[in-house]
């Protein structure tokens, strides 16, 4: 690839991300403002239930809620050019700052899942390759069967049932014990359960997903080869096998991210954890709209971002791919 | 052969005998267990010991005893009669929104594999866009945004959420098939795309998607009952499994495990029933 080929394929791909974002943050603008559900309430609580019409109506071009939808989106495409996207009608400041006050704790949860989940992976695929057919591939197999059946919900339930009401060893809810903000030591106990969870939901698709490439990869002439010259299967799996599937592990692991931080949505929830996710939840179920459109531009970002992280990644390991059209088959998921 | 001589540098190719002793002996205990909560939710009108909608208020938080054999919820109402009436609710969903998903992935999926290069392009892009995007993200904010749900639109949003899978599937085989004589066949002599579709496409790509049909009805129990849990889906005086582990939250932290414990197993043996007669299909797919 050429100098220019490279300037000129990195602007290709600025477009197309603009472009994709320009068309998500309409479609969830109109999607919102078109669907049944009073934004004033939100902004007002109880009290908007009351408002006499008239009140209504001033409270309503206050908040810029009279204009044509068009008009609407257009103002705030321009305020949003300048870096200014609103107050968020529940909390009454600006949106950034709310969404940055939860953003590192969604970002620990993610983070330390994501971290687990990759290792651990890794880890339990090539245990599963080494033991192929053996006792041990099989239950791990199995376990992951059973685990990926069991609702992330549910699974929160009876860890919080068993740890917290019965043993009473970990708490049940929230970051941090009030007033012990910056106790390293608590927060980790809080992060523990949701982090289970997290780390569980996600494991066994990916170690699966490992097994079946490692496999695949054994299956590869170059093995038979390494074998006949006498190499040490350890030294074949390692250093030979293993080099070729991590390339394709690395952008599964971009791709993944909206996924894994997704799926921390649901735990979030469950455990009242202060993140994104609640605040999501919150913003779509409120019309909190100015706090919707963030969170889903930033959502849609972080998932076309991570898209052509993936794609750079399996371009700059494997030269094979560059040259080639660009990965399509990656993955396959039904309901994340 | 003659025994005298034995052929050497050759390895033996492995026996085939092996699947067909797996294929006896795996199936029947999910599929029986499957049978046994399909048919007690459809036929639960005979047997149901309480009414599940009615609010005995005076035994309400009551733990598993001879009269209430799974307990009571915070509402005083009967969880064993629930579980079995709610399961019709579950089951209905999950059958409801695949038959939406499936129906849209072979409309798209086909559509993709027969149009030209530029807008199958454009059609698989859309798909990935749908694809990167967690589906029970999007099934929330469509959710949240319908507002309150009932059966029918919980299973649109549940079903149009979940089809992109099953479509990349169809898509490859019909891409696959488009060029072989019968279809050329068929179009030659004017069948259009509804016809070709039904009549030629559909018989030859169903066994390839059945795995992921059946692994879709899992993901949309699962996810029914996940939504209503968050008080997303069905309201709690519309039963089904769901709506009943939303309640179970409350009775929680008062340590009243029978009301998260046994309507949760009965949802988790579903899903592995179910998971494990897909594993099963696609084996016996494979084998083919």
């Amino acid at each position: 690839m050429t100098h220019r080929n490279f300037w000129l394929s990195c602007g290709q791909k600025l477009l197309v991300f603009l472009l994709s974002i320009f068309v998500l943050s309409a479609a969830v603008f109109y999607a919102a403002r078109l669907s049944p559900g009073d934004p004033l309430v939100s902004y007002y609580g109880g009290r908007a239930e009351k408002m006499t019409p008239e009140e209504r109506s001033r409270a309503e071009e206050r908040l810029g809620l009279h204009d044509a939808v068009h008009v609407q989106y257009l103002r705030w495409l321009r305020d949003a050019a300048h870096g200014e996207f609103g107050v968020s009608y529940k909390y009454k400041t600006d949106v950034l700052k709310v969404i940055w006050g939860r953003f590192p704790n969604t970002l620990i949860l993610g983070g330390a899942s994501f971290a687990l989940i990759f290792t651990l992976a890794l880890g339990l695929g090539i245990l599963c390759v080494w033991y192929e057919g053996r006792w041990l591939d099989r239950l791990i197999c199995r376990a992951g069967t059973v685990v990926s059946c069991v609702p992330e919900f549910w699974l929160s339930l009876v860890l919080i049932l068993v740890f917290s009401v019965w043993l009473r060893w970990l708490p049940s809810s929230g970051a941090y014990t009030v007033g012990r903000e910056y106790d390293l030591s608590d927060r980790i106990l809080h992060l523990l359960l949701p982090v289970t969870v997290a780390t569980a939901g996600h494991l066994w698709y990916y170690a699966y997903m490992v097994r079946s490439r490692l496999l695949d990869e054994l299956c590869a002439g170059y093995v038979l080869f390494a074998e006949a010259k006498g190499l040490a299967k350890r030294t074949v799996l390692f250093r030979h096998c293993l080099r070729n599937v991590l390339p394709s592990y690395l952008s599964m692991m971009a791709v993944s991210v909206p996924h894994i931080l997704g799926g921390t949505y649901i735990i979030e929830a469950v455990f009242s954890y202060p993140g994104l996710g609640t605040l999501a939840y919150e913003s779509a179920r409120w019309k909190d709209y100015n706090l919707l459109m963030v969170l889903c531009l930033f959502t849609g970002i972080a998932v076309i971002f991570c898209g052509m992280l993936a794609q750079i990644l399996n371009e700059r390991i494997d030269p094979r791919i560059r040259e080639a059209l660009p990965p399509q088959e990656r993955k396959e998921n039904g309901h994340g | 052969m003659d025994k005298r001589f034995t052929i050497v540098g050759i390895r033996p190719a492995p026996l085939p005998a092996e699947p067909p002793k797996s294929r006896l002996r795996l199936p029947p205990l999910p599929a029986v267990v499957l049978a046994i909560i399909v048919l007690g939710c459809l036929c639960c009108d005979f047997f149901l010991p309480k009414d599940p909608a009615y609010l005995d208020l005076y035994h309400a938080n009551t733990a598993p005893n001879a009269e209430f054999w799974f307990g009571t919820d915070t509402m005083g109402r009967d969880i064993f009669s629930m579980i079995w009436h709610g399961g019709r609710l579950s089951l209905l969903i999950g059958f409801l929104s695949t038959f939406i998903s499936t129906a849209i992935a072979v409309l798209f999926g086909t559509a993709g594999g027969i149009a030209p290069g530029w807008l199958d392009k454009l059609l698989t892009r859309v798909a990935e866009v749908f694809l990167s995007v967690p589906s029970l993200l999007l099934v929330i904010f469509l959710q949240a945004i319908l507002g309150h749900a009932g059966v029918l639109s919980l299973s649109i949003a549940i079903g149009v959420t979940g089809w992109m899978g099953i479509a990349k599937v169809v898509r490859t085989e019909v891409r696959r098939l488009r060029e072989s004589e019968f279809i050329l066949a068929a179009r030659c002599m004017g069948g259009g795309f509804f016809h070709n579709l039904w009549v030629h496409f559909l018989p030859n790509i169903f066994p390839s998607i059945l795995f992921m049909v059946v692994m879709n009805i899992r993901g949309a129990i699962a996810a029914e009952s996940t939504l209503s849990f968050l008080g997303l889906g069905l309201p709690l005086e519309i039963i089904s499994w769901g709506s009943m582990l939303s309640l179970a939250e409350r009775g929680l932290l008062s340590g009243a495990w029978w009301m998260v414990l046994i309507p949760g197993a009965f949802l988790v043996i579903t899903l592995l029933c179910i998971t494990e007669l897909g594993e099963q299909l696609r084996q016996t797919a494979d084998r083919q």
